[in-house]
């Protein structure tokens, strides 16, 4: 009997074995027989709404399959595309086995404001992120040119050619120099330090000399004898390039502090750009100091340093799912979170004073403005091929602002002439949004 | 014994209010009942065991077998899992009947085998045809498999050859009777078994390797002639060597079973979490892939080491028997669960061909079931009564 319960243990051993072979191994998943493949397309999908209840994706029956209608275009770059030939992206991947189950999702987005965003951009190709400061909800977050996930069959041919690679998320995925858009931090890093006061008075003579080398203002003007609020407003290169001299490598811990040059904890994957381990000489110091030379930032990033000192210093982690709920799983709700207090909250305070100078006197200006009361930064970055990006990030209202956002026109030339009015637009849009 | 009864049966409640909390999430219309009616068959059953002093060490193991195919058959379809409590039920009295008989097999070896040679021949003359086997017969609006009875009876005569020195021109016309009828019947799944469990008592009374290999050898041999002689012993033999050649029909079943345990991966889909219905005759032949998807092979491993404990109570009892002869029934009948166990999921898993059985106590099959609980009767009768002689 021994003999016989050997021979069995074996035989129940060589089964264990292929089983283990069967079920752990091999790839069988996206194998053509397999049903399981396309019984995705056969099965409805949970929707995905936006903040207030309205639907964004949907999935209709046609015939035996279902396709994935969006409500707007641009928000193949939130939610991605989920398509039986090209597969999917954005949340649609991140959270596929939700959705499949039946799940639906409540995202932070608002369809009103993501469609505003996207008109603003009129076709340029840039990005446009929104956030909700005290909470670090993305409202809106439009990427441009965009994939178009209702009509993906039509256009794929032509998305695959389109030099301005339709596909890539500039929100997340795109990396620029932030030129004039990274002064509130230095001015914050300035301030802590002890560096300077905002009512101390500088004397701006257009141009800086460093070293046979020269950092000179926006069209070499001179501003004469300028508070640093007044600096910041008229984006005085020569002051913050003094400044950033002066912080030396607690320049770089600041940006650092910001968030620049790390990936930022979100849903969906982003880049963190860079920034330098050490400052080279004064004048690479002053280079960083203006958001030019070697850093490099995402909106996402620039969003955020809006949202922080909107939000009195503290950063919030953003965020785009706000519930999962339905199917066979419990209710699943996001909170807010805190990344972390990047400064204290009077320096918030006195940013936010120096940011809405500028929308009144300064660089950020709006011809568009409509009776919106908002602080902002312009930024013009030099490229070094071909013409700047336009910068612009912004909060509203004035006093205890309740949205940030940040706009990067890519090669798009002003800051003040392209990004302000885009950002004027959207803030005013976004005003209107409950909490 | 309070105490032991009352462990068990703890944690058995426990198991079966898991599974049945977790069905009615899935689907408010079970019938609540049936399980419950299980739960109290196999309570009645240990305690009548134990209470005529037999070994009951098998109950829970079965029970549990039993209730998981339940609730995966109330997952594909609850009016299957009905038909399988009213085999139960059934198969119940054939447990009792099974320890009755269990040591008073009469010394009748040619009532057996005769027995068993009827059953056959009359489902090759009056059997119905259900999926390609003419296996099946009518009575009184029933539908049952006689074969699956029929190979009780026939390891009963095995066992009572071997040690009864039986003439080999009988055993030659009972098997070849018996292996005739079920090619006639295009059936040769429980010829197969049969013809295992034969090979390996046979070599258990006395091995000789000449005997192995002229075993291996007639395996073979019959492979090579099934496969000339039998086209859907070809398709099936097509379907276990080569099934990627025919994706969507002599490979269909195999694949669509071998991606369902892949789909598992380590703890499975969740229980209503699988894709099922697209495999042929899943409730019956490939209950098995069902259970790997949705439990992963946490769940086919659990289950298979309850087979393997089965194997060990069922060896250890009847490595006790005096008798040699109610030890060869013991072995014979224990060799015909487990090597069916493995001929079952091997053809799953592609290490044998695909044979169409039942997975024993799990799979859909109230005749099976029947003769599963019978066997399991018999087992634990030839094991004897405690205090009384083992040499009744």
């Amino acid at each position: 009997m021994r003999k016989t319960f050997i021979v069995l243990v074996l035989m129940y051993g060589v089964i264990f074995g292929s089983l283990f072979y069967w079920q752990l191994c091999g790839d069988l998943h996206n194998h053509p027989a397999n049903p399981r493949y396309y019984a995705m397309f056969k099965t409805d999908r949970g929707v995905i709404f936006d903040r207030s209840g309205i639907p964004l994706a949907t999935s209709m029956e046609d015939g035996e399959v279902y396709t994935r209608r969006y409500a707007a275009t641009s928000l193949s770059h939130v939610l991605g595309y989920f398509h039986q030939r090209y597969g999917m992206t954005g949340l649609e991947r991140l959270y596929h086995e939700d959705l499949s189950m039946g799940r639906s999702m409540i995202t932070t987005l608002d369809l009103g404001l993501q469609k505003t965003a996207e008109d603003a951009m009129q076709g340029k190709t840039g990005a446009i992120v929104v956030v909700r400061p005290a909470t670090g909800e993305i409202l809106a977050l439009v990427s441009s040119p965009m994939v178009d996930g209702n009509v993906l069959d039509d256009n794929w041919p032509d998305y695959l050619v389109d030099k301005r690679s339709p596909f890539m998320n500039r929100v997340t995925h795109g990396l620029y120099p932030p030129g004039s858009v990274v002064k509130p931090i230095v001015y914050a890093a300035a301030l802590q330090d002890g560096l300077v006061d905002d009512k101390q008075v500088w004397q701006d003579d257009g141009v800086l000399i460093l070293q046979n080398r020269t950092i000179s203002n926006s069209g070499g003007r001179a501003h004469g004898r300028i508070t640093t609020d007044e600096a910041l407003a008229l984006s005085s290169n020569v002051v913050f390039a003094q400044l950033a001299i002066a912080l030396g490598d607690r320049l770089l811990d600041a940006y650092e502090l910001f968030g620049l040059g790390h990936e930022i904890r979100f849903e969906l994957q982003s880049l963190g750009g860079f920034v330098p381990a050490k400052v080279a000489s004064d004048y690479d110091a002053a280079q960083l100091g203006i958001g030019q030379g070697s850093i490099l930032v995402t909106p996402l990033q620039m969003a955020l340093v809006a949202s922080s000192i909107a939000n009195g210093g503290e950063m919030m982690q953003p965020y785009v799912v706000q519930e999962l709920r339905g199917g066979l799983k419990m209710r699943q709700i996001t909170r807010p979170r805190v990344a972390g207090q990047v400064m204290p909250s009077s320096i918030a305070r006195d940013l936010q004073e120096a940011m809405v100078l500028a929308a009144r006197e300064g660089t950020a200006q709006s011809r568009v403005s409509g009776g919106v009361s908002y602080g902002g930064k312009t930024g013009t970055a030099q490229t070094g091929h071909g013409g700047d990006h336009a910068w612009f990030i912004g909060f509203a209202p004035a006093e205890s602002p309740t949205v940030a956002v940040a706009v990067l026109v890519e090669q798009g030339g002003s800051g003040s002439e392209v990004a302000v009015p885009i950002g004027v637009t959207v803030l005013r849009e976004a005003l209107g949004i409950d909490e | 014994m309070i105490k032991t009864l009352y462990r068990t049966w703890l944690e058995f409640t426990g198991w079966l209010l898991c599974l049945v909390w977790w069905l009615f999430w899935l689907q408010g219309q079970v019938s609540w009942w049936e399980p419950c009616v299980l739960w109290v068959m196999f309570m009645v059953l240990y305690f009548l065991t134990r209470q005529l002093g037999f070994d009951a060490g098998a109950i829970p193991f079965v029970a549990v077998l039993l209730l998981i195919g339940w609730v995966f058959l109330a997952r594909l379809n609850p009016t299957w899992a009905t038909a399988q409590t009213w085999g139960a039920l059934v198969g119940c009295v054939g447990y009792v009947l099974g320890l009755w008989i269990g040591r008073r097999q009469p010394a009748y070896p040619l009532a057996w085998a005769v027995s068993a040679l009827g059953l056959v021949v009359i489902t090759t003359l009056f059997g119905i045809s259900v999926g390609g086997a003419r296996a099946w017969i009518t009575l009184f609006g029933q539908r049952f498999q006689p074969v699956e009875l029929a190979r009780i009876f026939l390891i009963i005569y095995l066992a009572q050859y071997f040690v009864g020195g039986r003439s080999k021109w009988e055993l030659a016309i009972v098997l070849g009777g018996f292996f005739v009828c079920l090619a006639w019947q295009r059936d040769l799944g429980p010829a197969l078994l049969v013809f295992f469990v034969f090979c390996w008592m046979s070599l258990h009374w006395k091995f000789t390797w000449t005997k192995l290999f002229a075993y291996l050898g007639v395996t073979a041999a019959g492979f090579f002639v099934a496969y000339q002689w039998f086209p859907h012993l070809r398709t099936r033999a097509i379907a276990w060597l080569w099934p990627w050649d025919y994706l969507d029909s002599k490979g269909y079943q195999v694949l669509q079973g071998l991606f369902a345990l892949r789909s598992g991966g380590i703890a499975g889909q969740g229980l209503g979490g699988g894709l099922v219905h697209v495999i042929p005759n899943v409730h019956t032949d490939y209950l098995f892939a069902v259970i790997g998807e949705e439990l992963g092979i946490l769940g086919t491993f659990s289950l298979l080491v309850v087979y393997l404990s089965l194997a060990f109570w069922a060896l250890r009892l009847v490595h006790s028997i005096q008798d040699r002869c109610l030890r060869m029934t013991g072995l014979g009948l224990t060799l015909l669960l487990h090597l069916q166990v493995f001929l079952v999921v091997g053809g799953i898993l592609r290490l044998v061909p695909f044979t169409g059985m039942t997975l024993p106590f799990v799979s859909y099959g109230s005749t099976s079931l029947v003769a599963q609980l019978t066997m399991l009767g018999m087992v634990t009768g030839l094991g004897g009564r405690k205090g009384g002689s083992l040499d009744a």
